[in-house]
């Protein structure tokens, strides 16, 4: 890249005992012409210092607006060693807003910066003062440009772009929308959801549904014995015929996918024998409650699921 | 209270007896535990048993089993083509003084003690026979001498069997009625039970094997009173009752319950049958099974396990299907009891 060095070499005059430390201060920046409003002024600057010497932080120039005219977008420092120096490389972003009546030369304002060096017999700092230098800013366009009748033509013409292509977008949406349709319609099958209430095979989910609204129901022991039927008419859809206590054993040789939920079927016959047959409604309540009935119906139609696929 | 806790005492204790008898009955007739049960059941519902099955099974054994277990006096006749009422109330006969005498027949002789009648082969006694046996079974009395014999305790056991049917009368369906089971006795599928049957010559001579017997187990007399107490005690809930109306209703109106056999014209098939005598009998024997149970309550399965016993011979088909009633009525009554839900 072509870089056209501005070597402001600027040894500022410091006491004796300093003058050493900061052997040299160079400004390089791309070209120091042809900038307009907005653009980005990139400089770098190089600080030799003696070995030893850091750049304190809180010396670098903070970014923020610096003129009128002028901000400083980003900062960075660099710091490598050589020889028996080292060198502090700054990397600096001005952004200029100066909206130029005609091509003038502006100065960028200098700044200083402090070096210091943490010795065993104390800290010693320096200065090394950053010169000032200029760039020349053009305006962006005619000051004066000859009388148009129609306002607008002083505008230029809007950008002529491609039309965005919607429709292989609308395509896609619309495959994956049906695709979400069809999952949903799987999963619904699967839960025996909406119009597949009804389902057969999922005998057991409607149970789980009607269940789910009777533990909201005022009258319990109505409600309890409703549950108690509901789950009957599950276990006799799935089997396809009435399912007594004593077939239960039965049930399972036939239906091996709810065997884990022996224990809990065997207290539900016994608790319904007892509130239908028994006549004691409240002590089969006490035994096996609506909340355990629900639980079974929530077991037994996921086991549902797992077997029918 | 302590009437009630006393009765509760006499039932359970009386349980226990029943389940000896049981145990009593089965070391003569191995593998029949169902019909040992049932014939249980039929004695404390205080009901008359019909057997049948083919020759050979142990209809026989099994009724004199039972009537040595039950104690009491027990009579036993054959029947015959050529047996008349008369037969069995009068024995007649000609005396060493060359005079005619009438003396009480086998069903009188022991008279009011008698506890179990038993009628080997009765379909081949005349309807004659069917009659007289009829107003014994369903009033347990008899007019004979001038006066009214009674038979508090009687229990009238028959059998018959299927093989042939030259020679035979069909029982009335009024007579059929009043049995309260008609259990269906086959051999034993068991294949150990088959074994000893065969092999064991301890089942080879019957009247060895029905003396071995401890006799009298249950008292015979305190039947009637026990039969009452357990008909009492078991509960039967509106759901219950509901139930059996239910299953009744679909048992005679099948089309209309939602049932189908293949094959079948459904609206046409049952004549009718089903009688409320024979519904309330089934209920007794449900309790009866019940209280064996251990329960206080009646359940459906007890009515299903005795249903078909109790049941099937009161149905009546149309001609067409009769002759295949023996497949037609198990399978009715297996789809009734898939149908109709309980609770």
């Amino acid at each position: 890249m072509r870089r056209l060095a501005l070597l402001l070499l600027a040894l500022i005059a410091l006491p004796g005992s300093l003058q050493a430390q900061v052997r040299s201060v160079e400004v390089r920046t791309l070209r120091p012409f042809g900038y307009f409003v907005g653009d980005l002024v990139r400089v770098q600057v190089d600080i030799m210092v003696d070995d030893g010497f850091t750049v304190q932080a809180a010396s670098l120039p903070q970014p923020g607006p610096i003129t009128y005219w002028l901000d400083l977008r980003d900062i960075a420092v660099e710091e490598t060693a050589e020889d028996d120096a080292r060198r502090i490389r700054l990397h600096l972003t001005y952004q200029s807003f100066y909206a130029a009546l005609d091509a003038r030369t502006l100065e960028i304002p200098g700044f200083a910066l402090t070096v210091a060096s943490d010795r065993k017999d104390g800290v010693t700092s320096a200065k090394a003062q950053v010169p000032a230098w200029s760039i020349n800013v053009s305006p962006l366009r005619e000051i004066q440009p000859p009388p148009r009748e129609d306002p607008t033509e002083y505008m230029r013409p809007d950008g002529r772009t491609a039309p965005l292509e919607v429709a292989p977008s609308l395509r896609w949406a619309g495959v994956f929308a049906g695709l979400a349709l069809l999952a949903l319609a799987v999963l619904a099958r699967d839960r025996a959801w909406g119009p597949f209430g009804r389902r057969r095979g999922r005998a057991f989910a409607g149970v789980q549904r009607n269940l789910r609204t009777l533990v909201r129901r005022p009258d319990h022991e109505a409600a309890y014995r409703e549950a108690l039927i509901a789950l009957h008419r599950g276990l006799d859809e799935t089997d396809g015929r009435r399912v007594l206590a004593d077939d239960l054993p039965a049930f399972l040789d036939r239906h091996p996918a709810y065997r884990q939920q022996e224990s809990g079927l065997a207290r539900f016959f016994t608790a319904s024998r007892l509130a239908f047959f028994g006549g004691e409604t409240s002590a089969a309540r006490s035994q096996w409650s609506l909340g355990d009935a629900e639980a079974i119906a929530k077991e037994l139609a996921a086991a549902e699921r797992m077997a029918g696929g | 209270m302590n009437t009630i806790r006393h009765g509760d005492a006499m039932l359970t204790d009386w349980r226990d007896t029943a389940a000896r008898f049981q145990r009593e009955v089965g070391k003569a007739v191995v593998g029949q535990e169902r019909a040992v049960r049932l014939v249980t059941i039929a004695i404390f519902s205080r009901g008359h048993v019909l057997l049948e099955g083919d020759v050979g099974v142990g209809k026989t054994t099994l009724l004199r089993a039972v009537a040595r277990a039950l104690g009491g006096a027990y009579e036993r006749v054959e029947g015959t083509v050529d047996m008349m009422p008369s037969d069995l109330i009068y024995h007649t006969y000609l005396a060493d003084d060359g005079r005619p005498r009438v003396e009480p027949g086998p069903v009188l002789r022991k008279a009011e003690d008698l506890s179990v009648f038993f009628f080997n082969e009765i379909n081949r006694a005349r309807p004659q026979v069917h009659a007289l046996l009829l107003r014994l079974m369903a009033e347990r009395s008899l007019t004979a001498f001038n006066r009214e014999y009674r038979f508090p305790d009687l229990q009238v056991f028959a059998d018959r069997n299927r093989v042939e049917r030259e020679e035979t009368f069909e029982l009335p369906a009024a007579a059929r009625d009043r049995f309260l089971m008609e259990i269906g006795m086959e051999a034993p599928r068991d294949a150990q039970a088959r074994r000893d049957l065969v092999f064991d010559p301890r089942f080879h001579d019957t009247d060895a094997l029905v003396s071995g017997l401890k006799p009298g187990i249950i008292d015979h007399a305190a039947v009637s009173g026990i039969a009452n107490a357990i008909q009492h005690s078991i509960k039967a809930s509106p759901e219950i009752e509901a139930y059996v109306v239910a299953l009744w209703e679909a048992l005679v109106r099948p089309a209309e319950a939602g049932i189908r056999l293949p094959g079948i014209d459904m609206a046409a098939l049952i004549k009718g049958g089903a009688s409320p005598r024979g519904l309330a009998f089934l209920v007794r024997a449900a309790r009866v099974r019940a209280w064996l149970e251990g329960r206080e309550f009646l359940v459906p399965e007890d009515i299903r396990d005795v249903f078909p016993e109790v049941m099937a011979h009161r149905v009546f088909l149309e001609p067409v299907y009769e002759m295949r009633r023996e497949t037609i009525v198990p399978g009715l009554i297996r789809a009734v009891f898939e149908t109709v839900p309980a609770p």
